[in-house]
C-alpha cells in the first residue's frame, strides 16, 4: 500500500519538478543570471546566522538526522527539502530545543544552543511554526501575537498585578505592535476573532504572525502552504518574501516545488537523514541525487 | 532503630513479598488501562475495593462462614476460596467495565481533552466509595476467618503461613496467565496493538471499544483477586480501604514503568519489600508518606520508571 | 422568560459580559457597588426560601458558601486558568488553619497578623510541592497533589507536638474593628470579612487575566509545549498559579481556624479538595462568575435540603461526573464570544 503512495508522490514530484525546469528554459537565461548576481552579491557580506554541526540524532537505534552539516546565512530564504520521514521536522525540533542532540551541536551566532531551555531559545531569537496547527484557539488572533510579544517583556506578574508604570507601558507597546505585525501579515481584520474560529488560510498565517511576535533572528516555518490552493500559494510566497526583505532569516520547510523554487535563495535536500544536496535552488533541481531521492533507485528501494 | 529490621530480616522479607504480589495485581489494573489509553485509571482503587467487599459477602452471607475461629474443613475450604476468588474477580471486572462506560466513553467519542476525562473518572471513584461508605455507614467489615493463621514451615525465622503461601502462588500463577494471554491471545495482540498506536489499529480494523472494555475487565479481574488475598489475610475491610493501597500499586506500577506488565511485576514487589523495610524502621503510621516519597522520587528523577524502556517522547 | 432562554442556549455569562462592555464607567460603578452592597446584605436575607433548616443560616453564609467561594476560586487559578488539575489544594487550607492555631494559641499574635504569616507559608508550601510536581504532567501531577494532600494530614496527625489527633482547641476569633464584633454567635463580621476577601481574589484574577501572566497560564492550558515554543517559562508561570491558589487556600484556612476555635487533622482530608475541585467544575472552570455561582450553589444545597446533606459527597462526585459528561463548560462557560460579534449585534440587544 505504501509502495503505491510512495510512487504516486514521486511521480508528482517528477511532475513538478520538471515543469519548473521547462518553466526556467523558457524564461531564459535573464532570471538566471539574476540568481546567480544575487547570490554573488550576498556572498560578499552574509554572515552565518544558526549553523548545524555534524549534528546527530538516534531514536533508540534509529538515526534521525546523520551528521548533518548546514548553515543558514543572515537574511536569506533558505528551504529544506526531502522526502517524507527524511528528518526535516526534526531539524526544527533540534533547533528549537525540543529534542536533544545525540552529538554534534547547533549554534546560533555562534552560540550553542545545547542544553538551553526552549523558552529561552526562543528569547534569543529563533521561533517557529508548526505543521499541523496549534495556536491558542481560545484566545483571540491579537492576544496569540501578544503572547508572542511578552517574551521580551521584563515585567512580571506582580508588576501587572498592581499596575507598575513598566507593566502599563509594555502591555500597551505589546499590543501596538501585534497589530503592527498583523498588519504586516495581513490578518489585522481578524484581530478581535477567537483563533479557532478563523478560517484556515488565516490560521495558518496567524502562526506565522504570532511567530514574528517573538522577534526572531531566525523564522522556522513547517509546511506554511500545506492545503492551500494556488492562489493562497501565491500571496504566501509573497508574504515570506516580505518577511526576508524586513530582515527577518527564513528557514522554510515545504514540499511545494514551484513555491520552493520561486522564493527560496538556497535548498538544501536531506534524505534518510544526511544532507544530500545544498544550493542555488537552479542547481539542485538538475542534481542527480536529489532526483534519486524522490524516485527513488532501485537498489535503495529494497 | 534498626534492631526491628535486623532481628526479623527474613520474616519482614516474607510478608513483603506477600504484600509485593497483592501490589503487582493491582498495579496491572493501572497498567493496563494507561497502557491503551495514556490516563491513569482513578477508580482502581475503588475496583479492588469492591473487590474485598465481594469477598466478604460471599464467604459470609452465600456460605454462611460465620463461625471464624478456625480453618473449614478441607472442602469447604477449597469451594470457599475458588467461590470468593472468581466471584470477587468477576465484581471487580464488573465494575471496572462499568467505570469505563460511565466515566470514560462518552468522553473519549467526545474527544475531549484529558482534563475532563480525569476529573470524569475522579468523579466516579468518589461515587462508588461514597456509596459503600453510606451502605457500610462508614464502620469496617471483618470478614469471618476461613483459614487458621497457621504457620506450614519455618526457614530461617520466616513463618510460612497458608494465607502468605497462597498469596504467593496464586498471584505468580495469575501474572504469568496475564503475561501469555496479552502476548499470545488475539486479544492480547489487539490490547498491544491499540497501546502502540491507536488510529494505525483502528485502521486495521480493530474495535476500539470492545479492546478498552476488555481491557478495563482484565485490569479488574487483576484487581479483584488482589482483592481476595488482601481479605483472607487481613481479614476485614472498609470503604477506603482501596486508597492506601491503590495509592502503593500506582506507585509500583510507576516503579516498573508504567504501561509495562512484566515492569509491574518487579515494581509491586520491590515496593511491598521497601514499604515493609521502612515501616520497621519508621514506623507503620508513616507507611503511606514512604510509599509517596518514593512515588515523588521516581517520577522527577526516572518518570519511565526504574524497569521501563526509555521511550522517546514526541512532545511537540 | 428571556432569561432562561439565554440560560438555555447556554451564553448568559457571554449576555452578560456584552452588557458589561456596553455600559459607561459610571454605570458599571452603580452596577458593581450595588451587587456588592446586595452581597454584604446576604446576612440579613435568612428567611423564607433561602432558610436553611440542617443548620444555623448565618453560619451557613460563612462556611460552607463564604469560605466554599473564596476556595474555588483560589483552585480556579490553578485547574481553570492554567489547567493543571490539584488534588491536594486542602493541604494549603491546612496549613492556613494550623498556622493560625498554633500561632494564636501560643503567641500574643492576633488573626490579623498572623494571616500574612499564613499565606506566606501556604505559598512557599506550593512552591515545595510545586518545583518537583510541576514538572510532571497531567494526571501524575493529579495523584502526586494528591499524595501530598494526604501528607500534610498524616502529619499533622501524627506530630504530638500539634495535637496530633486530637487538634488544638481555644483558638482565638479575630480581635473586633471598632464596633464590628467577631463571635460565633453572629457571624455576619465573618461574612463581610469573607466577603472583602472574595473581591480581592476576584480583582486579582481580573487583572492577571488581561495581563502577561493571564496570558501565560491560557496559552499553558491550551497547549504547553507550544506555549514554551512561543517563550513562555511555563515552570516559572505554573509555580506562580500554585502558589497564588495556595495564598488564597492558606488565607481561608487561617480565617476558617479562626472561626471554628477547634482544628483537628480530619477536617482536612481528600473530601475537601474533591468538594472545591466539584465547585469548580460544576460552576464552569475557568471563569470566575461561573466557579462563585457553582460553589455557592454546591456549598448551599447540602443545608438546605437535608436528604444531600447526608450524602453530601456523593452528590459531588455525581456533579463531578455528570458536568463532565455533559456539559463539560459548567454552568457558565468560559469566554468564547468574540468583540467582533458582540458589536455587529450590538443593536440587536
Amino acid at each position: 500500500m505504501y509502495n503505491v503512495l510512495f510512487v504516486y508522490l514521486a511521480m508528482a514530484v517528477l511532475i513538478s519538478i520538471d515543469t519548473i525546469r521547462r518553466d526556467r528554459i523558457q524564461k531564459g537565461k535573464d532570471q538566471e543570471r539574476y540568481v546567480q548576481e544575487r547570490t554573488l552579491l550576498g556572498q560578499k557580506t552574509k554572515r552565518v546566522l544558526l549553523e548545524l554541526k555534524n549534528l546527530t540524532i538516534t531514536f533508540g537505534g534509529v538515526t534521525a538526522l546523520n551528521a548533518v552539516n548546514l548553515k543558514i546565512y543572515q537574511g536569506e530564504i533558505l528551504a529544506l527539502i526531502g522526502p517524507n520521514g527524511a528528518g526535516k521536522t526534526t531539524v526544527f525540533n533540534v533547533v528549537t530545543g525540543v529534542y536533544r542532540a545525540t552529538s554534534g551541536e547547533v549554534l546560533l551566532n555562534e552560540q550553542s544552543l545545547d542544553g538551553m531551555k526552549r523558552h529561552h531559545i526562543t528569547k534569543i531569537g529563533i521561533a517557529r511554526t508548526f505543521q499541523n496547527i496549534r495556536l491558542f484557539g481560545d484566545m483571540t488572533a491579537l492576544e496569540n501575537v501578544i503572547t508572542g510579544t511578552d517574551v521580551h517583556k521584563r515585567s512580571g506578574l506582580l508588576g501587572g498585578l498592581f499596575g507598575m508604570p513598566r507593566a502599563r507601558r509594555e502591555e500597551k507597546a505589546g499590543r501596538v505592535k501585534a497589530h503592527e505585525i498583523l498588519q504586516f501579515i495581513g490578518i489585522d481584520e481578524y484581530s478581535d476573532r477567537l483563533a479557532r474560529n478563523l478560517p484556515y488560510g488565516v490560521q495558518r498565517r496567524l502562526e506565522i504572525a504570532r511567530a514574528l511576535g517573538t522577534n526572531p533572528q531566525l523564522l522556522l516555518l513547517d509546511e506554511p502552504a500545506a492545503g492551500f490552493n494556488p492562489a493562497e500559494k501565491v500571496e504566501l510566497a509573497n508574504t515570506i518574501k516580505k518577511i526576508r526583505d524586513a530582515g527577518y532569516t527564513v528557514l522554510l520547510i515545504e514540499h511545494d516545488m514551484s513555491l520552493i523554487m520561486g522564493i527560496s535563495d538556497r535548498v538544501a535536500v536531506l534524505d534518510f537523514g544526511q544532507k544530500i544536496a545544498d544550493d542555488l535552488p537552479s542547481v539542485v533541481q538538475n542534481d542527480k541525487r536529489v532526483i534519486e531521492a524522490y524516485l527513488g533507485v532501485p537498489a535503495d528501494a529494497s | 532503630m534498626f534492631s526491628t529490621l535486623i532481628d526479623q530480616f527474613w520474616s519482614l522479607t516474607l510478608s513483603g513479598i506477600a504484600l509485593g504480589f497483592i501490589y503487582v495485581l493491582i498495579s496491572l489494573g493501572y497498567t493496563m488501562v494507561y497502557g491503551v489509553l495514556r490516563m491513569i485509571n482513578f477508580a482502581n482503587s475503588e475496583i479492588f475495593m469492591f473487590g474485598t467487599f465481594a469477598t466478604i459477602v460471599i464467604s459470609r452471607d452465600f456460605l454462611g462462614n460465620v463461625d471464624g475461629t478456625k480453618s473449614l474443613p478441607l472442602p469447604k475450604l477449597i469451594l470457599t476460596i475458588t467461590l470468593c476468588l472468581l466471584g470477587s474477580m468477576l465484581v471487580s471486572g464488573l465494575v471496572a467495565v462499568f467505570v469505563e462506560l460511565v466515566a470514560y466513553r462518552r468522553l473519549r467519542a467526545r474527544g475531549t481533552n484529558k482534563l475532563a476525562t480525569l476529573i470524569s473518572a475522579i468523579g466516579i471513584s468518589i461515587v462508588l466509595s461514597e456509596f459503600m461508605r453510606i451502605i457500610t455507614n462508614s464502620r469496617p467489615t471483618l470478614n469471618p476467618r476461613v483459614l487458621e493463621k497457621k504457620s506450614l514451615f519455618e526457614i530461617a525465622g520466616a513463618s510460612f503461613r497458608m494465607d502468605t503461601v497462597l498469596t504467593i502462588i496464586f498471584a505468580a500463577v495469575l501474572f504469568v496467565v496475564l503475561d501469555r494471554f496479552v502476548k499470545f491471545s488475539r486479544l492480547g495482540r489487539a490490547i498491544r496493538a491499540v497501546s502502540m498506536n491507536e488510529d494505525a489499529s483502528k485502521l486495521m480494523g480493530v474495535d476500539l471499544n470492545k479492546v478498552i472494555s476488555a481491557t478495563f475487565l482484565i485490569g479488574g479481574l487483576m484487581s479483584g483477586a488482589a482483592a481476595f488475598f488482601y481479605t483472607l489475610t487481613y481479614e476485614n475491610t472498609k470503604f477506603n480501604v482501596g486508597f492506601t493501597l491503590g495509592l502503593a500499586a500506582f506507585t509500583a506500577a510507576v516503579i516498573g514503568g508504567i504501561g509495562n506488565i512484566r515492569g509491574a511485576f518487579f515494581g509491586g514487589l520491590s515496593l511491598g519489600l521497601v514499604e515493609v523495610y521502612a515501616s520497621s524502621i519508621l514506623g507503620t503510621e508513616w507507611k503511606s508518606v514512604t510509599v509517596f516519597i518514593i512515588l515523588v522520587l521516581v517520577l522527577v528523577l526516572k518518570p519511565n520508571g526504574i524497569f521501563g524502556e526509555a521511550v522517546q517522547q514526541t512532545r511537540a | 422568560m428571556k432569561l432562561l432562554n439565554r440560560l438555555r442556549e447556554g451564553n448568559l455569562r457571554d449576555w452578560g459580559a456584552s452588557f458589561w462592555e456596553q455600559s459607561s464607567p459610571t454605570k458599571r460603578k452603580v452596577i458593581a457597588t450595588s451587587l456588592i452592597g446586595f452581597a454584604a446584605l446576604a446576612p440579613f436575607m435568612g428567611f423564607g426560601l433561602l432558610d436553611t433548616p440542617v443548620s444555623d443560616y448565618g453560619a451557613v453564609l460563612v462556611y460552607p458558601v463564604g469560605m466554599f467561594i473564596l476556595m474555588a476560586l483560589g483552585l480556579n487559578i490553578v485547574v481553570g486558568k492554567s489547567g493543571l488539575l490539584d488534588l491536594g489544594y486542602v493541604a494549603f487550607f491546612a496549613i492556613g488553619a494550623y498556622t493560625m492555631a498554633i500561632l494564636g494559641t501560643r503567641t500574643s499574635l492576633n488573626t490579623w497578623e498572623i494571616m500574612p504569616i499564613g499565606i506566606a507559608l501556604a505559598m512557599l508550601a506550593g512552591l515545595i510541592l510545586g518545583l518537583p510536581a510541576l514538572r510532571l504532567r497531567g494526571d501524575y501531577l493529579a495523584i502526586v497533589t494528591l499524595g501530598f494532600g494526604e501528607i500534610v494530614r498524616i502529619s499533622a496527625l501524627n506530630t504530638r507536638e500539634i495535637g496530633g489527633p486530637n487538634g488544638i482547641a481555644n483558638v482565638p476569633v479575630p480581635p473586633s474593628i471598632g464596633p464590628i464584633k467577631f463571635s460565633l454567635n453572629d457571624q455576619k463580621a465573618f461574612f463581610w470579612v469573607v466577603l472583602i476577601m472574595i473581591l480581592l481574589t476576584i480583582w486579582m484574577i481580573r487583572r492577571l487575566s488581561v495581563r502577561r501572566a493571564g496570558r501565560a497560564w491560557e496559552a499553558i492550558r491550551q497547549d504547553e509545549d507550544v506555549a514554551e515554543l512561543m517563550g513562555v517559562h511555563t515552570l516559572k508561570y505554573k509555580l506562580w498559579s500554585f502558589s497564588l491558589g495556595a495564598a488564597v487556600g492558606g488565607a481561608a484556612g487561617v480565617l476558617y481556624a479562626s472561626k471554628t476555635l477547634f482544628i483537628a487533622p480530619e477536617m482536612f482530608t481528600l473530601n475537601v479538595s474533591i468538594l472545591i475541585l466539584a465547585c469548580v467544575v460544576f460552576g464552569g472552570m475557568g471563569n470566575i462568575w461561573g466557579v462563585v455561582l457553582g460553589a455557592a450553589i454546591l456549598a448551599y444545597l447540602p443545608e438546605r435540603i437535608r436528604f444531600i446533606s447526608d450524602a453530601r459527597l456523593l452528590v459531588f462526585g455525581l456533579a463531578l461526573v455528570i458536568t463532565m459528561n455533559f456539559r463539560p463548560d459548567g454552568l457558565l462557560p468560559r469566554k468564547k464570544r468574540e468583540k467582533a460579534i458582540v458589536k455587529s449585534t450590538q443593536d440587536g440587544i
